[in-house]
């Protein structure tokens, strides 16, 4: 296979809620490897593009490829096991589990693996914090930790692409740096990132590339540092 | 090993009850009822515990179950031991044909739709008179008595059958509930949108649990038509004797335990038998009122279910064995 091949096309993609279309010919593609964020203000439909390509929006239109793999004709649940790992918007562990347990089932569509230990580990060197507190309840953990135990849970997929939907969302600075440093590792690591933040100053800091999103249509796109350099973006999202 | 130990005392136990009460009396019946409410009060737990749905439409299946074998017995002198599969069958059918549109709903609006289809089966089964008899209801047929035959001359039997159907359903909620099935809906009900994004068919888990509860809440209608001998669709296709009592056996006991559904049988069946044996004489509807508040008072009491009791109980028998 030749490397030009897109991880993630998008074309054209349309999708809503209840007959009502929030989001309008999408155009997204994706490289292996690339590290790329979508930013937009609240309510754009950053949240919706990521939930399209997860299926868990049921109605979409237009062309969704991962791989080369058509994946309107998948249902959500077979989403992981192509490769996809999505950490949805807010901190979502199941609170009366233990952080181990909330790893292991991350690996729930790969059960046969034989090495989710040394997964479970590669986490835990990522985010020292969850092995400290491997066998406390995620429920019990402070808003920063059960991020990192969510991103984690991703992570024991392995995924070719991780889908971080504001991941930072409501963390204190200094967790919120933690978790990008954390992100450029995952990336040098081999796993292409597609990043959706309001924040977008750190954002650009991490991605290669961005694209804007504005009530449901892209209207710029380019390499971070040109995006950084926007008087358009740095008027509507960094506040300047 | 050591954990079978106190379940093969408390089986005993139950099994030693009914040959110390009178086997003509009244109080084997209310131990029988007790029994046969708890199972199906399990069956319940399935979905209402472990899948969080609160179904307040169950008796559409357990009334269904009491019909199918009733009929088949009737119509083509079928055995009820068959005709209980046979009530199962359809009743899982039932299930998810009403599962399938109403899953997706959450909390009062799952309950409230279960309810609107429970009351549709209770009306369907007065009108189609040509197969149910209609309001007129159904006698069980008297036939020779007999094990093959499910006829009995008295209640001891009954309520054997209805002890080992409490085993068997209380086995299956167990088995269920520690297995990859229960850890789907574990997780589920921790936390639904994790669930869906990690990979699991939250749909499919949902309605797999729907048919099974519904399957073993049919199975149990021929328990309870074998023991009444008379029904008609108003008693076994009721909404508040039959689905919202199931409910509520499983939340007072304890939702998503395997003794809760026991514990709140053994409770609210009896109690509710003494409130109406005390107070009938008196004015009609109070020993209603009666039974409501004593549920408040022990909802109130234990918002979690008579199961922390227990709970409450072991952990201070260990510290006094730890200070011995
Ligand atoms: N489940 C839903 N049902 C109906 N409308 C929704 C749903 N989720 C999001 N929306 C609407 O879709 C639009 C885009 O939402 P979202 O993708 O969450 O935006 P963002 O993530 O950029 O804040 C908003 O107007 C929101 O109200
Ligand atoms: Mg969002």
């Amino acid at each position: 296979m030749t490397t030009s091949q897109p991880l993630l096309e998008i074309k054209r993609l349309n999708a809503g809620y209840g007959g009502i279309d929030v989001l309008h010919d999408i155009d997204i593609e994706m490289r292996e490897g690339e590290f790329v964020c979508i930013i937009g203000a609240n309510t754009a439909g950053k949240s919706t593009i990521l939930r399209a390509i997860s299926r868990l929006v049921p109605r979409v239109r237009g062309t969704l490829r991962f791989n080369g793999v058509d994946l309107t004709e998948r249902a959500a649940h077979e989403v992981p096991s192509l490769g996809i790992a999505h950490v949805p918007e807010g901190r979502h562990v199941f609170p009366d589990m233990s952080v181990e347990e909330n790893l292991m089932l991350g690996a729930f569509t790969a059960r046969a693996s034989s090495d989710l230990q040394q997964r479970m580990e590669r986490i835990f060197d990522l985010f020292p914090r969850t092995r400290e507190r491997r066998s406390q309840l995620a429920g019990t953990l402070s808003g920063g930790e059960q991020q990192m135990v969510a991103v984690g849970r991703a992570l024991m997929l392995q995924p070719k692409l991780l889908l971080l939907d504001e991941p930072s969302h409501g963390l204190a600075p200094k967790v919120v740096e933690e978790m990008h440093d954390a992100f450029v590792k995952i990336h040098r690591g081999g796993t292409s990132i597609l990043l959706v933040e309001q924040s977008v100053g750190l954002a650009l800091d991490v991605a290669a590339r961005g694209y804007v999103l504005d009530s449901g249509r892209i209207t710029l796109q380019g390499a971070s540092a040109e995006l950084n350099e926007n008087p358009a973006v740095r008027a509507a999202y960094l506040g300047i | 090993m050591k954990r079978w130990i106190p379940i093969a005392v408390i089986v005993l136990a139950a099994a030693a009850v009914p040959l110390l009460l009178n086997p003509t009396g009244y109080w084997i019946r209310v131990f029988t009822f007790t029994l046969l409410f708890a199972a199906m009060a399990q069956a319940w737990n399935l979905i209402g515990g472990l899948a969080n749905q609160l179904s307040l439409g169950h008796a559409a299946f357990f009334g269904i179950g009491a019909y199918t074998s009733t009929i088949l017995l009737l119509k083509f002198g079928i055995s009820p031991w068959l005709g209980m599969f046979a009530g199962g069958a359809l009743g899982g059918v039932a299930a998810l044909i009403i599962a399938i549109p109403t899953m997706r709903l959450q909390g009062h609006y799952f309950a409230l739709a279960t309810l609107a289809f429970g009351e549709v089966a209770r009306v369907i089964a007065n009108v189609w008179t040509s197969l149910t008899g209609g309001p007129v209801g159904l006698s069980v047929p008297f036939v020779p008595p007999g094990f093959a035959a499910y006829s009995f001359k008295q209640l001891l039997p009954h309520a054997y059958i209805a002890l080992i159907a409490l085993i068997i359903v209380t086995a299956i909620f167990e088995v269920i509930r520690r297995g990859a099935m229960g850890y789907r809906l574990r997780a589920i009900r921790e936390n639904a949108a994790a669930a869906e994004v990690i990979g699991i068919d939250t749909t499919k888990v949902k309605l797999q649990t729907a048919v099974i509860s519904g399957v073993l809440i049919a199975m149990l209608g021929t328990l309870y038509a074998q023991v009444a001998v008379f029904f008609d669709p108003d008693t076994v296709f009721n909404a508040m004797s039959i689905s919202i009592r199931v409910a509520l056996i499983a939340i007072i006991g304890g939702v998503g335990t395997a003794i809760g559904p026991i514990l709140g049988a053994l409770f609210i069946v009896p109690v509710e038998e003494l409130m109406n044996d005390l107070f009938s004489a008196g004015a009609a509807g109070l020993s209603q009122l009666i039974f409501g508040v004593i549920l408040i008072v022990v909802i109130l009491w234990r918002p979690r279910g008579l199961v922390t009791v227990i709970e409450a109980l072991r952990t201070w028998l260990r510290g006094k064995g730890a200070q011995s």
